[in-house]
């Protein structure tokens, strides 16, 4: 009675679409839907030898594993040194959260716009400095971390914004009886705060990963998977083929193979953050 | 107190609930009434931007004169419509009309899948017909597909070369570039300090380097299924520019359109070849330019074409309104009017003398370039495909100092394989 | 959670040894103090900065934006951006699609995902575990794939172009149902026991209890959920055909052209778009970080 409403609107908008894309990753399925045939594990067979299919898990790979670190420490970072309830605090926290509202839309062409490597902000800044800039998203060396840059500066607001509330609920006495007794602050964050709010790390980083291994938006608008693919993500592949070439059985293939490095992922993640709930 | 609270709380929610769902009366699309004189036609373009107003112009022009066709258009971003237009057809419903993608190209994929009506009662000399005569020959290549017809022009497009008289005049320069030997010096002169001799993009633009491969009297591709990358006078063409590029740094690397037309406009390359749209921004943007043919090549003028293809779904109840629709909009009356609130050239060839739009400098200037105006790889069932997986990484790769020869006949190579080549 | 003792028996603090210079240590402490804020102030600064150059841009004419891109501030101001966004698109019409779609369907989430959370996390049933798993397994799959059955699916139902259509099918979200569950899992059982004892239905306990605890929890989910419907412009785009049925982002993406784009337009667009959101999320700030400092999402 409690879960009915959820389960009919997640079983019926969300599991069932989810369930039919499986089924077109088992067709040549073209996107109209008009052109099908059943091909079987063929689309499976054929990603494992398409190059750009790599290049893309790799791509994939780097951005997640620095875009979730970062967001991670520099969340956990910026929470402890804003955790207090003053109208200070609230402020920056606000500046901070600020890129999260903005519609990553037009936040793509704001970039572009300030990384530009003839017109753009950062490279007037750094050329006023006397400091020789790269080209930015036009680089094969530089576009993928401008990117990692961009997408921790969208999200790690709201990682900031979780952990700030999880260590404005740890009990003050903690704090206070572990500095009575001399810990210095670094002590008692590692050792007090830290394990206290456990269940909101491994939310943020569950969810974080999440969203890093799915990265499309922001690639769609700052570099469209270039230069030479050094920003192509598996979303970002998976659209060209699915969208571009009408391949939408091998598309949602891609998506498949996606989830279960997704899944994987989520219970190693669970294992580590060793989350008792889950009986 | 709980109690009180709860079904309070409950009765709210009970309501915002029957609210919403009482919002599907008031918010649900209104039925037409339905008469059977007048017929109604939903159209789907992706004309977002300063562009838009002129094509509602169009639309709002064959309404006033056409009592018994109504038709209404929705304006999507391409992406959305490229997302969503393929399933809804697919499907039997969406639009009567669309212009999906302003890729040529697309229309094989619509086409093998059976989406869309074949235009046999479109051409013709008739009223509500369109002359096959004054339609430009690219059009009819780019949208003819095994023998037939299937979408119309809504709008075309040639490139041109626009170049900034400022700087021209600051290297004292007297005029634009003839040649395409002169194109190279004066790109190469021109370029010093913050300024860049040409303003070139590889990806998500118009193609422009087809244009330089061309006037060297190479090509993208030689037939329907086989790559010319790499002839020798491609690779040629290919050589020089990204040795001017590399060494010589006569345009940036890497750019966007956009971002080619952002340079051009903000005085800091000193010529581009771009379409017609640029225009009014570059006027607005306060930058002193003109625009001239783009330099003749080995085998005399030439220019790259591109139209956006109109097409009719196969589900639609009314094919010979929407065609006599689609003849409507490609009329002499329509595009006059079209070319001059665009600034587009007509989509005729029979308007190129017309005085209207000769008193428009730079749409008379578009539109004298249509008879030597060429597809990028016309017929070509899978130029989508080849230009941005073979032909873009080719010129990004070229452009950051890879070796051109090896290069381009690895990319032929890939062309070869997706277009199906034999021998 | 640890306790005092354990912190103790970890060694971590040494009550044997007392404190070395205590002005010299207290010292370093203010200066790191000091140092990190600074750092904190000028990475804010610096955060701003996209955001700053978004709102300056949307002052400025072409001309002046190319004369000048690098810089933040329009040398001169003009209304023009935003007179054009309200003089070109039927800007009420689309604020109040806005914001049925998005507070609508947020208030409806946010209820039901909180039921869902709740069973989740107290209600034993079989396949609970199971559940978890579905739900979390909702989230891996991008939508981008998903949004063409889920077009077929609300097609069919003939759904197209209505509210319920735009509303029904976002009404619950796995984000949220984990979200909850993970807050609900963390209240303590002793308060449920109690009052199951008294013979409290769960129904009772999950009004009475729960829930007002779970407030700060649920404003963010407010937050988050309101701020992510409202700049979704891809599903209502998709849904409806009819541009009455737009949302204000929806309606904002018709300023950027393919080829062409009046930049004031469109970042004046995005301003207004994002004015309710800066103040939805500074109202409710105040509101689930104070809040959950008395109750602990730990």
């Amino acid at each position: 009675m409690f879960v009915t409403p959820a389960a009919v609107v997640l079983g019926v908008f969300v599991v069932y679409p989810i369930v039919r894309t499986l089924w077109m990753s088992l067709h040549d399925w073209s996107l109209s839907g008009r052109n099908t045939e059943w091909v079987g594990l063929e689309n499976y067979r054929q990603l494992v030898h398409d190059g750009r299919f790599w290049n893309a898990v790799r791509v994939t790979s780097v951005y997640t594993m620095f875009a979730v670190s970062a967001q991670l420490a520099l969340g956990l970072a910026l929470a402890y040194r804003l955790r207090q309830t003053t109208w200070l605090s609230s402020i920056v926290r606000s500046a901070y959260f600020f890129p999260t509202i903005a519609a990553l839309s037009t936040m793509g062409l704001v970039w572009r716009f300030i990384l530009d490597p003839q017109i753009g902000l950062i490279n007037a800044w750094t050329g006023a400095v006397g400091l020789a800039s790269p080209e930015w998203l036009r680089s094969t060396t530089w576009a993928l971390p401008a990117v990692i840059v961009v997408g921790i500066w969208k999200n790690v607001g709201l990682t900031m914004l979780v952990i700030v509330s999880a260590l404005q609920g740890v009990p003050p006495e903690l704090e206070e009886a572990a500095q009575l007794d001399g810990a210095n602050a670094w002590e008692r964050f590692r050792h007090v705060l830290v394990p206290s709010i456990r269940p909101a790390l491994l939310f943020v980083s569950v969810i974080n990963t999440i969203a890093s291994l799915q990265l499309f938006d922001l690639v769609f608008s700052m570099t469209r998977g270039g230069p030479l693919f050094r920003t192509e993500t598996l979303v970002a592949y998976m659209y060209e083929r699915g969208f571009r070439d009408f391949r939408f059985g091998y598309a949602a293939a891609i998506s498949w193979v996606l989830f279960a490095v997704i899944m994987l992922v989520s219970v190693v993640q669970l294992r580590v953050f060793r989350d008792a709930d889950v009986d | 107190m709980n109690q009180t609270n709860s079904s309070r709380i409950r009765r709210l929610l009970a309501v915002l609930v029957t609210c919403v769902f009482a919002g599907v009366a008031g918010g649900s699309y209104a039925d037409a009434e339905s008469s059977s004189e007048v017929v109604e036609l939903s159209l789907l373009t992706g004309f977002t931007g300063g562009d838009r107003a002129a094509y509602e112009s169009i639309v709002n022009r064959f309404n006033e004169s056409h009592p018994t066709i109504q038709v209404t258009m929705d304006v999507q971003p391409w992406d959305s419509i490229g997302q969503t237009l393929p399933s809804a057809w697919g499907t039997g419903s969406g639009p009567d009309i669309a212009t999906p993608n302003f890729d040529p190209g697309i229309v094989y994929r619509y086409v093998d899948d059976g989406l869309v009506l074949s235009l046999d009662e479109l051409l013709g000399t008739s009223e509500t017909q369109l002359d096959p005569a004054v339609v430009p020959q690219f059009v009819l290549d780019a949208f003819t597909v095994d023998g037939e017809m299937y979408a119309a022009p809504a709008n075309v497009a040639t490139l041109q070369l626009y170049y900034n008289l400022d700087l021209f005049e600051a290297a004292g320069l007297a005029g634009p570039p003839a040649t395409s030997g002169e194109l190279a010096e004066y790109a190469t002169q021109l370029t010093g300090g913050d300024i860049y001799g040409i303003s070139l993009a590889d990806h998500e633009t118009i193609q422009m380097w087809p244009l330089l491969i061309w006037m060297n009297g190479g090509d993208v591709m030689s037939s329907a299924t086989c790559a010319a990358l790499d002839s020798a006078e491609t690779v040629e063409a290919l050589t020089t520019w990204s040795q001017l590029v590399v060494d010589n740094g006569v345009s940036p690397v890497g750019q966007t359109g956009a971002e080619s037309d952002t340079l051009f406009a903000a005085g800091q390359a000193a010529m581009q070849m771009n379409g017609p749209w640029a225009a009014p921004g570059y006027a607005e943007a306060g930058v002193n330019f003109a625009v001239a043919p783009i330099p003749a090549g080995a085998d005399g003028q030439v220019t790259l074409a591109s139209t956006v293809p109109l097409m009719i779904s196969a589900n639609t109840e009314h094919p010979a309104e929407a065609q006599e629709f689609l003849a409507w909009w490609n009329s002499a009356e329509a595009q006059r009017q079209f070319a001059l609130d665009a600034g587009f050239p007509p989509s005729r060839t029979d308007l190129a003398d017309d005085p209207e739009i000769q008193s428009n400098a730079v749409v008379a200037q578009f539109a004298s370039a249509l008879p030597d105006a060429r597809l990028y790889m016309p017929g070509v069932r899978v130029a989508s495909q080849i230009d941005n997986d073979v032909f873009v990484p080719l010129i990004e790769s070229i452009t950051r100092g890879s070796d051109v020869a090896e290069s381009a006949a690895s990319a032929a190579q890939g062309a070869n394989d997706l277009a199906g080549c034999e021998g | 959670m640890p306790t005092l003792t354990d912190v103790t028996a970890a060694g971590v603090i040494d009550s044997a040894n007392p404190s070395r210079s205590r002005s010299w240590a207290t010292g370093i402490r203010r200066v790191a103090t000091l140092a990190s804020w600074i750092v904190v102030f000028i990475g804010a600064a610096a955060v701003l900065v996209p955001i700053a150059w978004m709102l300056g841009t949307s002052f400025r004419s072409e001309a002046d934006l190319f004369a000048d891109p690098a810089r933040l501030w329009p040398s001169e101001p003009t209304l023009g951006g935003f007179r054009r966004v309200w003089s070109e698109l039927p800007f009420v019409r689309l604020a109040i699609n806005s914001v049925v779609f998005a507070l609508g369907t947020t208030i409806l989430l946010v209820f039901i995902d909180s039921l869902a959370g709740y069973a989740l996390a107290r209600l034993r049933f079989r396949g609970r575990r199971l559940a978890l798993w579905l739900v979390i397994g909702c989230l891996m799959i991008p939508f981008q794939v998903t949004l063409i059955p889920t077009f077929e699916l609300i097609n069919r139902l003939g759904w197209l172009n209505t509210y319920h259509g735009l509303i029904v099918p976002r009404m619950a979200s796995a984000f949220g149902i984990f979200f909850l569950r993970q807050f609900f899992a963390t209240i303590p059982r002793e308060l449920d026991e109690a009052a199951l004892i008294d013979g409290a239905s769960h129904l009772q306990i999950y009004r009475a209890i729960a829930i007002p605890l779970a407030k700060p929890a649920l404003a963010a989910l407010f937050v988050i959920h309101f701020m992510n419907l409202w700049n979704d412009f891809l599903w209502p785009m998709v849904m409806t055909t009819d541009p009455d049925m737009r949302t204000l982002p929806a309606g904002l993406t018709l300023f950027a052209g393919q080829h062409v784009t009046d930049h004031a337009v469109v970042m004046a667009g995005a301003v207004i778009s994002l004015a309710p959101l800066a103040l939805a999320f500074l109202v409710a700030q105040r509101y689930f970080v104070q809040g959950i400092a008395t109750t602990g999402f730990k």
